[in-house]
């Protein structure tokens, strides 16, 4: 199978040097003969995606514009809506749900700019994990080891696009659900800014912190879906209304004038050593010698913690009522617990966020971008419980958001990028700005792999 | 007197008067992940705020116009 990108693949459907209908073909094909090795995918889309590949093709024909991602084919986290399908968002619980009337906003925008839907992708019960051992789905693997963990909540996502079975997805990231499966299987994956892009018709899973975003495997594939989803929408709440302020034209300004810093302190232990080597090796090409220390990253990632378990377990509050056996056992007790916890706790850490915010803000005042591990360490093998980093027994997977978990309390802008020559097992970076400053992290991912320190590799 | 948060005592007594059933062969476990969270809230609660740091949450009403 091709691992071409999203770009050579809409520039040759654009130029009528493929058509849609094979590229979709192929897509198919692809995942029909791979997605067994890796389970991806909980849905494929066949009949839509034949159908929308020929519409695509048909504009071409008709000399119409198609769009700027005209026939590719991409597949979303199964917590966005896709008609016809139940949106069951990893649970056993709504696989009875209705189908979807419509796509959620996310998807219709990429169908829009002419990409073709084939399908969902598997993903930790309602979004609450960073592993995708999903218990009713089966675990997804990583492609590049299948017997460990491609990371999550967005391991659909990630293995689907390092395996080459699609070159473009969409996650949601919570606490670090895109960051951290797209670190563990060497993909980029973009993290926008809180309130950035529409969240309709996507299941929440902590409204406070939850985002939409793309995952591919160059930061100019980011940048195309990305800017194919800007732009304000009535239907979701919390989405900004800020006009579309494209990236793509801006990728190849590189760095020069950025001044860029590499996060220390708490961002350069409680990981594994070439956690903090291969960020290091980024900074390095990139000429970032500066250190930052950010504030207060503990208490960040506590009050994340606060508001994720109270919120979501406010969402599923009657289900964990009524059926809480019918959860996954992996995270049951989590959802439980947090329908448990005190209002006070919840009321001071949304307190706490705006003190954190103001003090995130002056870091911002004194660079651009800030680097720092994306994860402790790479995937670990499917089913292990604890991990032992720097003498201390600490759960395997729920330490993987140690250092996305402080950054998207904050709500900023953040790109996973893949740290090139990391040997068998992926390890990624965080490339981070000010809220609203996606341009930035694009802009500085695009430089890195211009330079050779971050790429997608492809599995062995 | 107990603590309130000591977990072992307060998640049952809070489960039953929300009307959470949590199963015996789940309780050390719902135990265990409250504990985190009592953990870590103590370390947040320390934490002294003006009372003029609002909620990062802000409220804007709907006139409708979405769904």
């Amino acid at each position: 199978m091709t691992r071409r990108t999203a770009r050579e693949l809409a520039s040759a459907v654009r130029a009528r040097q493929r058509t849609a209908t094979a590229v979709v073909e192929e897509t198919l094909a692809a995942i029909a003969a791979r997605n067994g090795a890796i389970n991806a995918f909980t849905a494929v889309a066949k009949e839509r995606a034949l159908a929308a590949a020929a519409a695509v093709d048909a504009a071409v024909g008709a000399g119409r514009d198609p769009g700027p991602l005209a026939g590719v084919p991409f597949a979303v986290k199964n917590l966005y809506d896709v008609a016809g399908l139940p949106t069951i968002a990893g649970s056993h619980i709504d696989r009875d749900r209705a189908p979807a009337a419509e796509d959620a906003a996310l998807a219709r925008r990429l169908t829009a700019a002419g990409a073709v839907l084939v399908g969902a992708l598997n993903m930790d019960e309602y979004a609450f994990g960073f592993s995708t051992e999903n218990t009713h789905h089966g675990p997804t693997r990583n492609p590049h080891d299948p017997a460990r963990i491609a990371g999550g909540s967005s391991g659909g996502s990630a293995a689907a696009v390092a395996a080459g079975l699609v070159p473009l997805t969409l996650g949601s990231d919570t606490n670090g659900s895109i960051r951290v499966p797209a670190a563990l299987c060497g993909v980029f994956g973009l993290r926008p800014t809180i309130g950035r892009l529409s969240r309709a018709g996507m299941r929440l899973f902590a409204a406070s912190l939850d985002v939409g975003g793309p995952l591919a495997r160059t930061a100019g594939d980011l940048a195309l879906a990305y800017d194919a989803m800007q732009g304000p929408d009535p239907a979701d709440p919390a989405c900004a209304s800020k006009p579309p302020e494209p990236t793509l034209p801006l990728l190849a300004r590189g760095v020069e004038g950025l001044r860029i810093a590499v996060a220390a302190g708490y961002y350069a232990s409680q990981g594994a050593p070439e956690a903090f080597a291969a960020v290091e090796r980024v900074a390095s090409a990139l000429g970032a010698s500066e250190r930052v220390e950010l504030p207060s990253p503990g208490a960040a990632r506590g009050a994340a913690m606060i508001m994720t378990s109270v919120e979501g377990a406010e969402l599923h509050f009657q289900d964990l009522i009524a059926r809480a056996q019918d959860f996954d056992p992996k995270t049951r007790a989590r959802f439980l617990a947090g329908a448990l916890a005190p209002g006070v706790w919840y009321a001071h850490a949304q307190r706490v966020r705006r003190w954190y915010c103001r003090e995130m803000a002056k870091t911002f005042a004194n660079v651009d971008v800030v680097l720092a591990p994306a994860t402790p360490y790479p995937g670990f093998p499917i089913g292990q419980a604890w991990i032992e980093i720097a003498g201390q027994r600490l759960p395997a997977a729920g330490h993987l958001g140690v250092f996305t978990q402080p950054l998207s309390f904050a709500g900023l802008p953040t790109v996973a990028a893949p740290v090139a020559d990391c040997g068998p097992l992926p390890l990624g970076v965080q490339i981070i700005a000010a809220p609203w400053r996606e341009d930035l992290v694009l802009r500085t991912a695009a430089a890195a792999e211009a330079l050779g320190a971050v790429a997608s590799p492809s599995p062995v | 007197m107990a603590d309130p948060f000591d977990p072992a005592h307060y998640v049952p007594e809070a489960a039953a008067a929300v009307g959470l059933t949590i199963a015996p062969a789940d309780l050390g476990d719902v135990t265990q992940a409250f504990a985190v969270l009592a953990r870590v809230a103590a370390q947040l609660m320390a934490i002294p705020l003006p009372e003029e740091t609002v909620a990062a949450a802000v409220f804007i009403p709907d006139d409708g116009a979405g769904r």
